[in-house]
């Protein structure tokens, strides 16, 4: 499972780097390609343009002399033309004769200026050839023209091949420096990326390495390092100030404490009701009790960076066992049944009193809040445990929330609690390397515990 | 009976004083680690009570140097700070036990008590324990009310243990729950009275004289009415 996911996460990471590839292999064909169109018009373009012009120019001229001359001052000059013209092959036909060096208008030659290639001996080259000609009537007779324009195809070939080998070229060079540079780029987006998974874990020293490059990545390295320095000062401080008041409020709350308990024993020597001292001494040991599971909370949190070194082997089949003990007058009390599986023996690296209070909670909590004649069910997993029940359960909204310190369900508002517990538990659980998951029942709440130790 | 308290807050220091002198103990008085350790070293005091943050000296040196000068004077450490391994670290430096601040002075006081008395009887090493008609054999872990025979669960037969091991004296919900569970947390509910209540219930038959007593606000005690 967790190699599908590493491989997922890579495709995702692969993705972009082949985006950031083709966007630059892209915009280099771009570039390649309008220069080689430039390249062509300017060369190749502007030869067959000026051929065709003279072609034009030719015919032009020939139908103005047609028109001008009688019929045989007009073969005579057509004649000399003809013999004249190297480039051009120029053949005139009436009815009576056909002038030119061929010995006929081929069929189906469109008229000017639609050329049509076709093909002919020439003896000066002794080969077949492929020309392009065109046919004009003039006022006597048919006219056409001709021009070996096969070396101008040759070139546009030569042409052709050699822009699709320097596309080819330039696609190849696009995608391997594109490819060098891109996985560069997230190499290191990527390394801001762990450095902050690793904060959120709650290594707040972690930092992000800065090149000497100088440049905007490392500047951008340099900017949150030094947020993050700011942000472990301030935890620092925030840890510091918890301690403080740990002894300067607790000492005055506990003065209280004492009064309140003399004035019982003064009251109860004289014989006189003490009741209401009673409810205050009461109320007064549940803010002071609140007081400590905070302060706890905060040192627990703490604790993550620096593992606790009092950690032992703790058996949690044994702490399984001591916490049903514990719990099952209250549940016999709620006519509630509890169920104990286990088969696995399951060891740890922890605080076993620690420990016993996470299970002991979540019992207490499955009791609390399933009803009366629910059942509950704790298991042991071979990486952790289960303790599920069969009561109302809590919906998905509010399954992260009673995690957060003080946090209480609405409906369970009326039930005595502080809102600690789970959030104690939470801190206890990933104290111990662990995770703390709540799923359904159906119906129910399942309170599933792994540790990865 | 001489107590030795150190202690630098002077509210706390004055209303042990006057407590435990309500109690019947002489008391003296330190307000520095210092003088603390100075007279813990030169008196005869059954017990020491002892903060464990103190100006001069702190609390645990000064009871590591009360340790190594041989002085094996009974000495309960009072401190606000609760972690268990802060309560590791004060009994493993020789500390008999520990108690956090704020605590409710009964629970101060029955602690003291089952110091002193501790360090008084060495242990007797019996195999029976017998409180009015009540007597348990540890060794095979019968109990009988007269000659009827009790059917206990293995955690109601160490409650029973301890409350008649130390029968006369109030012990406390959270010393109940340490020496039967032996995990270090206050539960903060009321499941040790639904304990207790069980407990009761097979213990106390009917018709006889009752042995469990509930002490409000407290605890309990097993009484030995003759």
């Amino acid at each position: 499972m967790a190699s599908v996911t590493e491989w997922w996460k890579t495709v995702k990471q692969a993705r972009s780097v082949w985006r950031l590839t083709f966007l630059y292999t892209g915009l280099l064909l771009a570039v390649v390609i309008v220069l080689l169109v430039v390249l062509y018009q300017l060369s190749i373009g502007q030869m067959s343009r000026q051929q065709y012009l003279q072609m034009e120019n030719l015919i032009m001229q020939q139908t103005q002399l047609a028109n001008q001359l009688n019929a045989d001052e007009f073969i005579q000059q057509f004649q000399h033309q003809a013999e004249s013209s190297r480039q051009y092959l120029l053949i005139y036909q009436n009815e009576k004769q056909l002038v030119g060096r061929l010995n006929a208008i081929p069929e189906k030659i469109s008229t000017c200026p639609i050329l049509t290639r076709f093909p002919i001996w020439l003896d000066k080259y002794e080969e077949i050839r492929l020309i392009s000609g065109c046919t004009q009537t003039l006022s006597n007779g048919k006219l056409m023209i001709a021009i070996d324009d096969e070396y101008l195809y040759e070139l546009k070939g030569q042409f052709i091949s050699a822009s699709a080998i320097a596309l080819g070229l330039s696609l190849l060079l696009g995608l391997i420096t594109g490819l060098i540079f891109s996985t560069r780029v997230l190499k290191r987006i990527n390394s801001v990326n762990s450095v902050a998974l690793r904060v959120e874990a709650g290594q707040l020293s972690a930092r992000i390495p800065v090149s000497q490059y100088n440049d905007e990545y490392d500047h951008m390295a340099l900017h949150i390092n030094t947020m993050l320095n700011q942000l472990q000062h301030s935890f620092e401080t925030i840890a510091g100030i918890t301690d403080a008041i740990a002894h300067d409020l607790r000492t005055p709350l506990g003065h209280l404490r004492q009064q309140i308990e003399s004035e019982i024993k003064e009251k109860q020597q004289q014989n006189l009701p003490s009741d209401q001292l009673q409810v205050m001494l009461e109320k007064l040991d549940e803010v002071l009790f609140t007081f400590s599971a905070m302060l706890e909370l905060t040192r627990l949190q703490q604790q993550q960076e620096q593992k606790s070194q009092h950690f032992k082997t703790v058996n949690l089949q044994q702490i399984m066992v001591d916490a049903v003990d514990l719990i099952e007058p209250l549940i016999e009390e709620k006519h509630q049944i509890i169920k104990l599986k286990n088969g696995l023996n399951l060891s740890i690296k922890g605080d076993a009193s620690l420990l016993f209070r996470a299970v002991y909670n979540l019992l207490e909590n499955a009791s609390k809040y399933a009803g009366d004649k629910a059942t509950i069910c704790l298991q042991l997993t071979k990486n952790g445990f289960i303790v599920s029940d069969n009561g109302p359960g809590i919906c998905d909204s509010e399954k992260d929330k009673v995690f957060q310190r003080l946090y209480r369900i609405e409906k369970s508002r009326q039930i005595a609690g502080f809102g600690l517990g789970l959030t104690l538990v939470k801190a206890i659980i990933q104290l111990h390397n662990g995770s703390i998951k709540l799923l359904d029942n159906n119906p129910g709440l399942s309170v599933q515990v792994e540790f990865s130790q | 009976m001489r107590i030795l308290v150190i202690e630098d807050n002077q509210t706390t220091r004055q209303y042990l004083q006057k407590a435990l002198q309500e109690q019947g103990y002489e008391v003296d008085l330190a307000d520095n680690g210092q003088d603390g350790l100075f007279l813990a070293l030169d008196g005869d005091y059954q017990l020491i009570l002892l903060d464990r943050m103190l100006p001069k000296l702190d609390g645990l040196t000064v009871l590591s140097t009360l340790r190594k000068a041989g002085k094996d004077t009974p000495v309960l450490i009072l401190s606000a700070l609760d972690s268990v391994s802060e309560r590791v670290k004060g009994l493993r430096e020789g500390g008999d036990d520990y108690l956090i601040k704020p605590f409710a002075l009964s629970e101060l006081l029955v602690r003291i008590e089952i110091l002193i008395q501790r360090k008084g009887s060495a242990k007797q090493l019996s195999s029976n324990l017998q409180v009015a008609d009540l007597k348990m054999d540890l060794l095979s872990h019968k109990v009988f009310r007269g000659v009827t025979e009790l059917h206990l669960q293995p955690k109601e037969f160490k409650l029973l243990r301890y409350l008649m091991e130390h029968s006369g004296q109030v012990v406390s919900r959270s010393m109940l729950f340490e020496a039967v569970w032996d995990y270090q947390f206050d539960p903060q509910t009321n499941v040790i009275d639904v304990h207790m209540a069980r407990l009761r219930k097979k213990v106390e038959l009917d018709g006889v004289i009752p042995l469990l007593e509930t002490v409000r606000g407290i605890g309990y005690r097993m009484v030995e009415n003759s």
